[in-house]
């Protein structure tokens, strides 16, 4: 269990690892997938290269979907993309960054697919065993064109009694597999030199444009899952005063039902509407709220909704030297539901 | 036993050298297991033979040798290394020697490895070979003049595949698969004998030559790896804490504007009920982490500055501002005396 809890921790410590980690697991999955899955040629004339080109293709797009939904990634990317500028310019190129780190890893699993397909050779030999040109092997001299159409179209089929111990078959097959395996080492080694000379020349242009969309890249993913933190924390917060609220009403209405009864001898109505929780006297039991005051402050529904929208439409700049509450001034004419909101005319941009 | 796991794992992380060294040793078995899975296929066609045999002999190696350089992050360093302008810190090729050395003799082991399970299995061999065996030293002889060339070719390319061989007549199958398989396999070993003797050779001989301008280059190339590294860390951490800091300052001036509202443009009460009157401890520990980088350009102007100029290899001195003036256009001062600390010839 410890070796998996430590395992764990290195891959969550930086979200690209974590990605990393999803997209090895996913090829993992793929190699269980293609060995423990039964090839079933038909052996029929026409069906059979719709069936081989249909399991070499359809799989590796099931799994390149799979791989970008389990990358989180994805979404943060296609928010990003969305956004309304607001007070923080979108940058092209960060979001062209981020597309393609998505990319390359969803492109992991489908690839192991399809070479594990080459380099076996089942789909090959079924999708293409019809289109062999019988000059090459001379068993089929004496058969008639059909013949050998029917006969190549069973050749997939070891089993079958057309083609069972047949030299013929043999040859064929052995052919094609031959063909799928020198296809699938090729489409390796071209990807291998290509990811090689993706990497080695990178630094060779625009190095410093690369650091810093790596750097805004990580910072908007970092951002997107503190924000979701923090307001998980405000929500905890936030449901923990309104149930203490409640208790202390609560408390207080079944004292003043005591009072009254005992000054009234009689039951008297009560107000339908339980005394509003006092805001500016957090009840005792609360955190002791050193780091959380700009939490506390948003406490009504439509104030988290307001913050929620306001977050989406018009995020804050990326500039930390001005002061809360000029910020942009933006924010308050922003909100349409603000009573009276004081327009405030600076308006920074960055 | 967790506790030895772990200390193996925390060494193999502890720098890039290490890390690869665990990465080679994987890649190896790989390489091994990823044969013995491999189901070879000899097309038992004469032309063909010898393409496919000569095909899987180089293409998975070179894979693999290109697998192992492509997992190197240190490729990507050494690539950025030799880009980079010089600024205020001397390039030594010494250096980016050492290091591309280091990488090619850990990516080079997997290809080895894969050669000399090849070629000590035989099949391989055998695929490319049995056109050219020797018919009148194994076989019946007499009967092989007669034959034409492509009809011997046609016959004898069936060798490797037993359920299709036709020639028994000629030549009995099993003699000419292990007279291949001995040749195969006399050359496999003389490949891993020579491939170990000249590892060997190289490791015991250079602290014969230039074992002092080695050292240097090995601390350099460890003490870059680790500085990118510990820069990657450091703006992860600053990204963090800028995060963090804008996301309370968004907070803060959000119940700032309903403050506003509420207080009916009272803007003289607002600003101090708005925040907390006292910033909390948590808070300032963050704006510390900034150490005074709170926008979007002057982070962008670092990480120009980091990639066009590296700072000097000296601490401890009185650095010129790195985005004054003095620095504008990048043109490098001689540095002289660095250079003599830094590079010297042995």
């Amino acid at each position: 269990m410890d070796k998996f809890r430590m395992l764990f921790q290195h891959f969550q410590s930086s979200s690209e690892s974590v990605m990393n980690g999803i997209c090895l697991l996913l090829a993992a999955v793929t190699v269980k997938l293609y060995s423990s899955f039964d090839f079933n040629c038909p052996c029929l004339v026409h069906y059979n290269a719709l069936y081989g080109l249909g399991l070499l293709l359809t799989p590796p797009l099931a799994l390149f979907l799979c791989g970008l939904l389990a990358n989180r990634q994805s979404v943060v990317m296609v928010e990003e993309w969305r956004r309304p500028a607001g007070h923080r310019r979108k940058d092209a190129g960060i979001i062209r960054y981020m597309c393609s780190s998505v990319l390359q890893r969803a492109l992991a699993a489908p690839l192991v697919w399809i070479l594990l397909a080459l380099l076996d050779g089942k789909c090959f030999v079924c999708a293409f065993s019809s289109s062999v040109d019988p000059e090459k092997f001379l068993d089929f001299a004496n058969m008639t064109p059909s013949q050998v159409q029917l006969f190549l179209a069973k050749v997939p089929c070891k089993e079958d009694e057309l083609v069972r111990d047949s030299p013929a078959r043999k040859a064929v097959s052995r052919y094609l597999r031959c063909l799928s395996q020198a296809i699938g080492w090729s489409v390796t080694l071209l990807l291998i030199i290509a990811a090689f000379l993706a990497r080695c020349l990178r630094p060779c242009f625009d190095q410093t444009v690369f650091l810093q969309r790596r750097y805004w890249s990580n910072y908007v993913d970092l951002e997107q899952k503190l924000f979701d933190e923090t307001c998980c924390e405000h929500a905890r917060d936030f449901a923990h005063r309104c149930v203490l609220h409640f208790f202390a009403s609560m408390q207080s209405e079944l004292q003043a039902r005591g009072l009254r009864r005992d000054n009234a001898g009689r039951r008297l109505e009560l107000p339908a509407v339980p005394e509003p929780p006092a805001v500016p006297e957090p009840p005792e039991g609360l955190d002791s709220g050193s780091g959380k005051a700009h939490l506390r402050a948003i406490s009504s529904r439509e104030q988290v909704d307001r913050l929620l929208s306001t977050w989406y439409s018009s995020k804050p700049p990326l500039d930390l030297a001005a002061s809360p509450g000029l910020c942009g001034g933006g924010l308050s004419h922003r909100a349409p539901t603000l009573a009276l909101g004081t327009r405030l005319s600076q308006h920074t941009d960055v | 036993m967790m506790d030895k796991f772990r200390m193996i794992f925390q060494f193999l992380q502890s720098n890039q050298e290490s890390f690869m060294n665990g990465i080679c040793g994987i890649m190896a078995l790989a390489s091994a297991q990823m044969y013995s899975a491999f189901d070879f296929n000899c097309p038992c066609l004469p032309g063909y033979n010898a393409a496919y045999s000569a095909g899987i002999l180089l293409a998975p190696p070179l894979v693999l040798f290109l697998l192992g350089l492509v997992m190197n992050n240190n490729v990507s360093m050494l690539a950025e290394e030799w880009k980079r302008p010089p600024g205020r810190r001397a390039k030594d090729p010494a250096v980016l020697r050492y290091m591309f050395c280091s990488m090619a003799q850990r990516a080079l082991i997997a290809p080895v490895v894969w050669v000399a399970v090849t070629l000590l299995d035989g099949k391989c061999f055998l695929c490319a070979f049995c056109t050219a065996v020797p018919v009148s030293a194994l076989g019946n002889g007499s009967l092989a003049p007669g034959l034409p060339a492509p009809e011997l070719a046609r016959l004898l390319a069936r060798v490797p595949c037993p359920e299709i061989y036709d020639g028994d007549w000629l030549l009995a199958r099993e003699v000419a698969v292990r007279y291949l398989r001995c040749i195969s396999q006399a050359l496999g070993w003389s490949f891993v004998l020579l491939t170990t003797l000249l590892a060997f050779v190289v490791r015991s001989v250079r602290p014969c030559f230039t074992q002092a301008a080695f050292l240097k280059s090995k601390y350099w190339s460890h003490y870059i790896d680790i500085e990118r590294k510990l820069f990657d860390e450091t703006c992860t951490e600053h990204a963090k804490a800028f995060a963090k800091v804008c996301i309370q300052q968004f907070f803060e001036a959000m119940n700032h504007d309903l403050e506003l509202g509420h207080t009916h443009g009272t803007l003289a009460t607002a600003p101090a009920s708005a925040a907390a009157p006292t910033t909390p401890d948590g808070a300032e520990e963050e704006r510390e982490k900034l150490r005074g980088i709170t926008d979007q350009g002057t982070m962008n102007r670092l990480l120009t500055s980091w990639h066009k100029c590296k700072p000097p290899l000296r601490l401890g001195q009185e650095e010129p501002p790195l985005m004054g003036n003095g620095w504008a256009g990048g043109g490098p001062r001689p540095p002289r005396k660095e250079v003599a600390t830094y590079f010297s010839k042995v």
